[in-house]
């Protein structure tokens, strides 16, 4: 069959094809001694038609496009999360459900990818034992960037699927390290694409190649499998397939005053709060007030969602005072940034900057009620910070103190 | 004008990998990058050495047809994406809305379901190939039946 990826070549021309100038730049490397071709390194081993450019190119349009919509979405979060001191006064409180929308679609397309990742590389697999190893020192390095590609592609979709589960099993830390790992599979994906776009281009429209029976079996049965596996996980953020979400390690509705944690009053060492609490807002003119105070101010109703850099987002019913009013009172300009201090003792977020744009927005609250009730210990008694458009772990909770900061 | 594009998309891939081992080196929290190095290459190494060949030995040995392929397919994604919440489902650090579902069930319901799925294909399709060769073989001249596309792969493992 024309075209098939085991001893052939067809991104670069025969060698005698190849200009002279074009070789000086990639010098030809030996070929290893032929007894060493043996076994699955043998001509001829894999007979399936499918590992064939044309199947490998729709495969790698779907895994491409659902590996840079993670790049991209991931990216946001990193911003959205931990901003660099330039763009954070700039963060945008709207839309609502922006983060919401983004982190969920970042596991969506992240889960997606495990099949379409599965299908790629088995349909590639011929070329990773392909005869000779190498043909050229650019050969040798192109290889080696599909290693690194592959290499951290793997390891995003193991570590981010894990971490949805909050299980770290490895060494390193888990939220750097998938940030880090993200750049190098993108960058890979980059030279993989610019490397095999004669090839790509070749294979991009159907009518260009022949057809291929098993090839649309093939698809259809990855097709199957990313919906399936979206249909059973997606219900997590999204709230109209939440009746089948089966596998997803959380549900919208299920946990404390139906809505899940992620980090347990237990975990933070908050279960009892200290009966001389009271919340400090501290600015040019500060004061402290007690849960009853606090109550007393006028109260605001909205509807927001948690949305968790896990994936997994629910809304929620919020009651509280407008957190603008708070650090207004305080006599804190518009415009002004505020930290926001947890009685947690410790936690990478029990100190949260929060921006402007979040402090002003109508919409953001220091909420004492969720769904109408009183905040039970794990979302955050006596008072928690609700706001749009952010991920989860800056939605402080046990709030204790209020500081303007600008 | 396509050199150049290919060019530009090089150098720009060439420049993120950079920038992220820059950072990956760089970072202060990722004490050890030996770590990320060995967890990279053993997951090339379970991958590749190991999961492929398996697959591939099955597809050319012990899977024959289209549809048992393809839910084998679909049976792979599903425990791939559910398995290590059904490992860990009983292993939530006290916080009881992680991983609040009953996995095994629900894994196993999954699989159940598409497999009945399946099934149906595969009734379906000899279904309507029964029906058309009964309804070809009194005509054998004439229009030519279209041929049949999900009966390939039985004499062509992979």
């Amino acid at each position: 069959m024309p075209g098939r990826f085991d001893g052939r070549v067809e991104t670069e021309p025969a060698d005698s094809g190849t200009p002279a100038s074009r070789r000086r730049y990639d010098p030809p490397l030996p070929a290893p001694p032929a007894f060493l071709r043996r076994g699955p390194l043998r001509e001829g081993v894999f007979t399936s038609p499918l590992h064939e450019p044309r199947t490998v190119v729709v495969l790698g349009r779907w895994l491409g496009a659902a590996l840079l919509v993670c790049f991209l979405t991931g990216l946001t979060s990193h911003l959205l999360q931990d901003p660099p001191g330039w763009l954070a006064p700039h963060l945008p409180a709207r839309p609502v459900n922006g983060y919401r929308v983004t982190q969920g679609l970042h596991v969506i397309s992240g889960l997606a990818a495990i099949p379409l990742a599965g299908a790629k590389l088995w349909a590639v697999y011929p070329r990773l034992i392909e005869w000779p190893p190498a043909r050229s020192v650019l050969h040798a390095l192109e290889r080696l960037g599909i290693a690194l590609l592959v290499a951290a592609v793997l390891l995003e979709l193991f570590t981010g699927l894990l971490n949805t589960l909050q299980w770290y099993p490895w060494p390193f830390p888990f939220r750097q390290t998938h940030f880090w790992l993200g750049w190098l599979a993108t960058g890979g994906l980059l030279v993989h694409l610019a490397v095999k776009a004669p090839l790509i281009a070749a294979h991009w429209w159907r009518r260009a190649v022949p057809a291929l029976a098993q090839r649309r079996a093939f698809l259809a049965a990855t097709t199957a499998a990313v919906g399936t596996v979206t249909l059973v996980t997606a219900g997590q953020s999204v709230p109209w397939l939440s009746g089948l979400d089966l596998l997803a390690p959380r549900r919208p509705d299920l946990g404390p005053q139906g809505l899940p944690v992620n980090r347990t009053a237990a975990q933070a060492g908050t279960v009892t709060v200290p009966a001389d609490w009271r919340l400090l807002v501290d600015g040019p003119r500060p004061y402290r007030l007690t849960l009853l105070e606090l109550g007393e101010l006028p109260q605001h109703d909205v509807e927001l969602p948690i949305s968790c850099v896990e994936g997994w987002s629910a809304s929620a019913r919020w009651t509280g005072v407008r957190l603008s009013e708070l650090v207004r009172r305080a006599g804190a300009p518009p415009g002004s940034a505020v930290r926001v201090t947890s009685l947690e003792a410790e936690g990478p977020y029990r100190v949260m900057a929060m921006p402007a744009p979040y402090v002003d927005d109508p919409l953001s609250l220091l909420a004492l009620r969720v769904n109408g009730e009183v905040l039970a210990a794990d979302h955050g008694f006596p008072a928690r910070v609700i706001a749009p458009n952010r991920p989860g772990v800056l939605q402080t909770k046990w709030v204790t103190r209020i500081e303007v900061i600008v | 004008m396509t050199a150049t594009v290919r060019g530009l998309l090089l150098a720009a891939g060439l420049a993120v990998i950079g920038y992220g081992l820059y950072g990956l080196l760089g970072d202060p929290y990722i004490t050890d990058p030996v770590e990320i190095l060995v967890w990279a290459l053993g997951g090339l190494v379970i991958h590749d050495g190991l999961w492929v060949p398996l697959v591939c030995l099955l597809g050319a040995f012990l899977v024959r047809g289209p549809v048992l392929r393809g839910w084998l397919v679909v049976a792979a994604a599903v425990t791939a994406v559910g398995l290590p919440a059904v490992l860990r489902a009983d292993d939530d650090h006290g916080n009881p809305s992680v991983l609040p579902l009953p996995y095994l069930r629900n894994w196993l319901l999954v699989l159940a379901a598409t497999a009945g799925v399946a099934l149906l294909l595969a009734l379906a399709g000899r279904w309507r190939r029964r029906d058309r060769a009964a309804r070809h073989r009194p005509r054998p001249v004439g229009r030519r039946p279209r041929p049949v596309r999900r009966r390939a792969p039985r004499e062509d493992p992979s």
